[in-house]
């Protein structure tokens, strides 16, 4: 007996691909229903405080456009946090040139991100948070993506246009910067 | 607290909680972390962190998959839409006609007959005779009677009126003529039919 779609075993993210190519729309489904919380999360964790599903949807609109350039070589999800990544950066870039203000510099996004804070509910979130905002934008990147995401130097490295050693590097220098935060609080 | 030295293992904690160890390593790291004081400090920083990021707002799948458009309709080259296929059929027949159109104009001109034409087929066999003597640099010289050869079909073809040649042009026209017959026929002929129409 040949199983129905929705028995089969897990499918790969290639497959459902090509089912989605193929005309199947329920492929989408699944592949935006498993990616969309990790991207939800990488986006609120590196510093995104509104309009993180406008956001998210913009990833997938814009990956599912260009679908024919994944190769595979990489894992979906690490593609998604890649062009979702760009988003953010033209996004803040288009936030910046709005406001029309001094550009700013990481030091400036550090305490921008501080004061936006709110969303947060329990005191352990709430540290956590603060303890992030203490981190670069790249090391709250790299080291979000490693802890959060659990994804490999490599990976990362693709994610944010590094090299593997420059991500251990920030991940070390993250994670000290975290474990002296909340050890002080 | 002594601080700990092996980064091997410090690298493989997230791996650790995220589960993605094989069993060999993950036996490995829970072993080392049993004795280390420092990587169960730094194994609940990572806890703490990843259990922490619960703030991000739930993401509607449906409402982001209806923003996706099917696949037929981002590649192109599947199937091109028919007024697409149109204007490039339009675009393709004012091509042909402007060539076609501007070619015939260049005939017709060519086979027009200038009030000066006939003046200008002695000085274009001198210059011809010019161009083959031995100081043109340039130029290889070639026999003469093979150099006047193509010159005599364009002389017959611009001389509208006989009656208004001279003496000196007729005689000039007589032995192109004669150089003319021993001219392949298959390569003159369409001349000579263009030209009897004009009254030669």
């Amino acid at each position: 007996m040949t199983p129905s779609p929705e028995s089969r075993p897990e499918e790969t993210d290639m497959e459902l691909i090509n089912r989605w190519k193929a005309g199947d729309s329920r492929a989408a489904t699944r592949l935006v229903g498993r990616h969309s919380q990790a991207l939800a999360r990488f986006a609120a964790s590196a510093g995104e405080r509104e309009g993180i599903e406008e956001l998210v949807q913009d990833t997938f609109v814009r990956a599912f456009a260009s679908l024919d350039s994944f190769r595979g070589e990489s894992s979906l999800r690490t593609w998604l946090f890649t062009i979702e990544r760009r988003l953010m950066l033209d996004r803040r870039r288009a936030e910046r040139r709005s406001r029309e203000t001094v550009p700013v510099q990481e030091a400036d996004q550090v305490s921008e991100y501080g004061a936006l804070d709110g969303l947060i509910a329990e005191e352990a979130q709430e540290r956590v948070r603060e303890s992030l905002d203490a981190l670069s934008p790249t090391q709250r990147e790299v080291f979000t993506l490693r802890v959060q995401q659990g994804l490999s130097y490599k990976e990362i490295a693709e994610v944010v246009g590094s090299t593997e050693g420059a991500a251990r590097v920030h991940y070390h220098n993250a994670i000290r910067t975290v474990k002296e935060f909340l050890k002080n609080e | 607290m002594n601080k700990c030295i092996d980064t091997e293992i410090q690298e493989m904690l997230p791996d650790l909680l995220h589960g993605s160890l094989d069993d060999s390593a993950r036996r490995q790291v829970e072993a080392h972390v049993a004795t280390c004081e420092s990587c169960r400090e730094i194994l609940d920083v990572i806890r703490t962190v990843k259990s922490a990021a619960v703030f991000a707002p739930t993401i509607d799948v449906d409402r982001v998959v209806r923003q996706i458009p099917p696949y037929r309709m981002i590649v192109p080259g599947v199937e091109q839409p028919a007024r697409t296929k149109l204007v490039t059929w339009l675009v393709a027949a004012g091509l042909v006609v402007a060539l076609v159109g501007g070619g015939s104009l260049v005939i017709s001109k060519q086979q027009t007959p200038a009030p000066s034409t006939v003046g200008r087929t002695q000085p274009e066999s001198a210059d011809v005779n010019v161009a083959a003597k031995p100081g043109n640099d340039s130029m290889p010289t070639p026999a003469p009677k093979t150099q006047l050869a193509p010159a005599s079909p364009r002389g017959l073809a611009l001389a509208s009126d006989i009656e208004g040649l001279s003496d000196r042009n007729l005689a000039q026209l007589m032995d192109d003529m004669d150089q003319f017959d021993a001219l392949p026929a298959a390569e003159p002929e369409p001349v000579i039919a263009v030209d009897s129409g004009d009254g030669l």
